[in-house]
């Protein structure tokens, strides 16, 4: 079995046999071919792959914003392929933030407001200001996006993610449009959270140094993990080659 | 071969066919109504003149008591007078086969040569009395339709207080009756009146009129001055009993086809209008958001190497399409209500052909009109798209900037939730189109309620008249006036309860350079059957000194409570003397004067004061009153309240209503048409910002609220100002359909605001529904693949 937990962890996700086809007109896209996996929680994972392969489908279905066409997934022991879209929905706002390549802020809000549409909504949020704190961005929570760097936006975005104290923090690509300071202050927050509040974190990405952070490291290739590798001592964010 | 940007231009206007149709259907309402309004304003006047041209309809009319026809050699020799002619006009009491209801005609004499020179007759069925059967006659066509009466029907008349029977022979039009209305109606009666020719003999035989004349009718020479012909025709039928010549304006049938006339005219200028400003703004908006979104498009298009202008032309030509779309419709939609509505004068107005024709020019008008609103509305995603450089348009557009504003401010210390602040904020952040859709809405609610409150208006001015002034059951006319013993004889009759005196004396009422022509009417003391009621419902006692002027007849003159007047009494002794105005009353109906039956009598100086009689009478006896006042040979006519109160009613309801049904939908179109596309437009820049909201957790009814959130506020401002709106262009549409003959009442019942808000909000709600449900198909992760 690819990726199996050790002895005595809690799972975040197990998943067997997931599946998922597009459908766009004639053509048929098998964008996941029976994927097999066990993601133990607390851990970092990253996700590798070159485009295509299934990485952002296999981390959209595991938080809940899209639908295996077969296959069981679990989170814990709640099973999402059996959740309608109210339930899933719950799931997201308890325990899932996101994190993506463009930050998707709202532009007319500011930072502590962008942080407030999750802590609004949490079952037990910390405080949008100490979110903010803890992404260095104390002193900016008044500004809108337009007058935030990318980097800041993008902290503003991992601020809103840990906001809800998430079980698990899905991030899609989260550095891809930094540069390698502000990505690596980006992954430092990722680590920390990690670390502080036991949160599962998955990072899909196109760099390779990035892997060293993780726990493991899941290879895609063509829909299926072709490899996954084990890492016994993860460095810190800070000591990535870019 | 269709050009790759002609093929982009019709997929864009299939992809967007929800927000093009929602156009469109605007500018079809204004294009409809522009067709619908102008076409039969244009049909009517033409079938009007040709008729008028046709059948030599007089320019001037003179009646009086009695003249020799040797009269009418003189009236021909005036200078500017073409041409005139005498006849008899004699009124005669009917008795309908099979009806027991009170009907009169009036009776004109028909030269013998067949057909007279002026105000021809046109013959529609049947033949020409023969001039050796006295009792034939040609009925007009309303009165023979409306009662069902084939040709041959023969019934018993009083004409002259003389009992003759009558056949009807033929049946005919003239341009004099075009709209047959008894003396003193508001709404023609056709059942109960009827106009008859007859043998210039046999009318002058049965009238003890042999030789004689009581009408006058002529021609002017292009150039005349009728006022001049009028002052010279008064002073030579003085001496006949001439009661003041007029002309075509004072002309009953003629005055009511032109206020019908100025009606439509009115509803061309006010209608349409609204629906182009609204039209024009909805292009700008579309427009505007898909140059926005076509931006890379437009940069990669020039890059190409396509020119400013082709690239501007481009989305013109998106708007014409449009526009296009909407003539067709609008056209066609205008044609099919513009038929409609002429079959509907048709039943009033009655014409040898009302044929609905829509001229090429009227078409050409709607469809310029349209183009232009369209066109205008472009021009400033025109610019925009014409302006942007190709470097600049291939890189993202900045991010918008959004500031905290006044209503920010507010709002945070108010307390607002973070989905409130993205509501208020993107409100602010295009303050122009929200600004322009809340007036959309409230401009669609304002011409809702300006067409919905004209059944308030007629029904305000039918209780006031019917119900506050007149209390009476029966009016009863007199063949001449009378003395206080015919009030005394009606009194006796069984079945009657009251009876009180009224008289109406014909006068030229002057100040300075104005004179109006116009009857001073009186009522005994103390009067319990008539009052005078004013627009707020008042009732207004005659003063005991001197005369009271209806508002309409006061403003025509130009004077005022406390000023004077010149009274020129028509008939009899031309008398002349300045009476004191003593008060003005503001009244719904024509222009009339009034005094005191004392202030008339001492004015007349005559003997018979009483023209006519008000009754009130036991219902159960009705039948009985009708029957013994036919035998009464001083009767000349009796018009029963309740037959022209149902009248009035079910014209309310066949036109009034119908009117209603097509701007209930035209001024919904509006609603649609604006909160569709605004719906749209908000939906494309925030399904980023949508699907972002839904990852993050939040429920799809509360995703709902950002977008559905900002119309509904956008849609309830714009109540209290389509109030406003309504009120404002309510009052301006009554005072464009007042006239001479009628002044509407402005007074729209609360209930009326209830409705106009309820069928927007309905509206509204219905077409957010519509969009809400692009929300719950909202596919998240493709939305957030990209980048906004």
């Amino acid at each position: 079995m690819k990726g199996a937990a050790r002895d005595g962890q809690m799972t975040a996700f197990r998943c067997s046999g997931l599946a998922k086809v597009y459908r766009s007109g004639e053509t048929e896209v098998h964008a996941l071919r029976g994927v097999d996996l066990v993601i133990p929680a607390g851990e970092i994972l990253v996700l590798l792959g070159p485009s295509g392969s299934g990485k952002s489908t296999l981390l959209n279905i595991l938080g809940g914003l899209d639908r295996p066409t077969s296959g069981t997934l679990l989170y814990g022991d709640r099973d999402l392929t059996a959740m309608d879209d109210a339930q899933l929905t719950r799931f997201r706002r308890a325990e899932v933030g996101f994190i993506f390549q463009f930050y998707n802020l709202i532009p007319s809000l500011t930072a502590e407001e962008n942080v407030r549409l999750v802590t609004d909504i949490a079952e037990r949020p910390m405080d949008a200001a100490a979110a903010l704190g803890l992404v260095g961005l104390g002193d900016r929570r008044d500004h809108y996006p337009a007058q935030l760097s990318g980097g800041e936006q993008q902290r503003v975005a991992v601020a809103r993610a840990i906001a809800k104290q998430p079980g698990v923090l899905l991030c899609d690509e989260p550095t891809g449009a930094l540069d390698s300071g502000t990505g690596v202050r980006v992954l430092e927050t990722l680590a920390q959270a990690n670390r502080s509040l036991g949160t599962t974190v998955v990072i899909i990405t196109h760099n390779v140094g990035i892997a060293a952070m993780a726990h493991r490291v899941f290879h895609f290739l063509d829909g299926s993990i072709a490899r996954v590798e084990q890492n016994a001592a993860p460095i810190d964010p800070a000591e990535i080659s870019w | 071969m269709v050009k790759a940007l002609d093929r982009k231009l019709m997929r864009d206007l299939w992809r967007m066919r929800g927000q093009v149709l929602a156009i469109a259907l605007v500018l079809a309402a204004a294009s409809a109504t522009f067709v619908l309004s102008l076409g039969v304003h244009r049909s009517l006047t033409e079938t009007r003149d040709a008729y008028y041209a046709e059948s030599a309809f007089a320019d001037v009319f003179a009646d009086m008591t009695r003249a020799p026809r040797s009269v009418v050699a003189r009236v021909g020799a005036i200078p500017g007078v073409r041409r005139a002619e005498g006849s008899i006009r004699q009124y005669a009491t009917l008795e309908l086969p099979g009806s027991s209801a009170p009907a009169r005609a009036l009776v004109i004499s028909l030269e013998d040569k067949e057909r007279p020179a002026l105000n021809r007759l046109t013959l529609r069925a049947g033949r020409f009395p023969d001039p050796g059967q006295p009792g034939e006659v040609i009925a007009d066509e309303a009165f023979v339709e409306t009662n069902g009466f084939p040709l041959g029907t023969r019934f018993e008349t009083i004409i002259y207080g003389r009992r003759q029977s009558v056949k009807i022979v033929g049946i005919g039009l003239a341009p004099d009756y075009i709209y047959a209305i008894a003396p003193g109606d508001l709404i023609p009666d056709n059942s109960r009146f009827g106009i008859f020719w007859m043998n210039t003999k046999a009318l002058e035989a049965a009238t003890d009129r042999t030789g004689a004349i009581t009408r006058i009718a002529l021609t002017l020479e292009r150039g005349a001055s009728e006022a001049e012909v009028i002052r010279q025709l008064d002073t030579l039928l003085a001496p006949f009993g001439g009661t003041g010549a007029y002309g075509r304006t004072d002309h009953v049938s003629h005055a009511f086809l032109d206020n019908e006339l100025m009606q439509l005219e009115a509803m061309t200028r006010v209608i349409p209008p609204v629906f182009l400003i609204v039209s024009t703004f909805l292009v700008y908006i579309v427009l505007g958001r898909m140059i926005q979104t076509e931006r890379t498009l437009i940069g990669l298009l020039k890059a190409f190497g396509y020119s400013d202008r082709a690239v501007g032309w481009h989305y013109l030509k998106f708007a014409l399409a449009i526009a296009a779309l909407a003539i067709i419709l609008g056209t066609l939609a205008g044609i099919w209500m513009g038929r409609g509505m002429t079959s509907l004068y048709a039943e009033y107005y009655r014409f040898p052909i009302l044929r609905y024709h829509v001229s090429p020019a009227v078409i050409l008008g709607a469809a310029g009109l349209a183009a232009a609103a369209a066109g205008f509305g472009a021009l400033g995603g025109m610019r925009a798209a014409i302006r942007l450089s190709p470097a600049v348009a291939m890189a993202p557009p900045p991010p918008p900037v959004y500031r905290a504003g006044l209503i920010e401010r507010l709002g945070r210390r108010a307390d607002f939730s973070v989905i409130g602040h993205m509501i208020m904020r993107h409100i602010a952040r295009w303050p122009g189109r929200s600004v322009m859709t809340a007036f959309g809405v409230a401009l669609s609610m304002g011409l809702l309620f300006a067409t919905m409150q004209f059944v308030d208006s007629s029904r305000t001015m039918l209780d006031s008249f019917f119900f506050r002034a007149q209390r009476y059951d029966l009016m009863v006319t007199f063949t001449e006036p009378r003395g206080q013993d015919a009030i005394f004889a009606l009194a006796q009759l069984p079945g009657v309860m009251r009876v009180e005196p009224t008289r109406a004396v014909g006068v030229k009422l002057r100040s300075g350079n104005r004179t109006e022509r116009t009857a001073i009417e009186a009522t005994g003391d103390n009067p319990q059957l008539s009052a005078r009621i004013d627009r707020d419902g008042r009732e207004i006692a005659l003063p005991t000194a001197g005369l009271m002027l209806s508002r309409q007849l006061a403003d025509q003159l130009g004077v005022r409570a406390g000023g004077r007047v010149e009274v020129e009494l028509l008939g009899g002794r031309r008398t002349q003397l300045l009476m004191p105005v003593a008060s003005i009353v503001d009244e719904f109906v024509g222009a009339r004067a009034y005094a005191s039956a004392a202030t008339l009598d001492a004015l007349v100086r005559d003997a018979s004061p009483v023209g006519a009689a008000m009754l009130r009478i036991d219902p159960a006896a009705r039948q009985e009153v009708l029957n013994r006042l036919k035998d009464m040979p001083v009767v000349l006519g009796v018009s029963e309240r309740d037959a022209a109160l149902r009248l009035f009613e079910r014209m309310i309801d066949d036109n009034l209503f119908t009117m209603l049904f097509f701007y209930i939908g035209f001024a919904s179109a509006i609603t649609v048409g604006v909160v569709y596309n605004s719906a749209r437009i908000l939906f494309s820049e925030r399904a980023h910002e949508l699907a972002t909201l839904r990852v993050l957790g939040y429920h799809r009814s509360e995703v709902g609220i950002v977008l559905l959130g900002e119309l509904a506020l956008l849609v309830i401002a714009a109540v209290p100002l389509g109030c406003l709106i309504g009120f404002g262009m309510a009052q301006l549409m009554t005072a464009m359909f007042s006239s001479d003959l009628f002044r509407l009442p402005f007074a729209p019942a609360r209930s009326t605001y209830g409705y106009a808000i309820l069928i927007v909000l309905t509206a509204a709600l219905a077409t957010a529904a519509i969009v809400a449900r692009r929300v719950l198909g909202l596919d998240m992760v493709r939305v957030l693949k990209g980048r906004e």
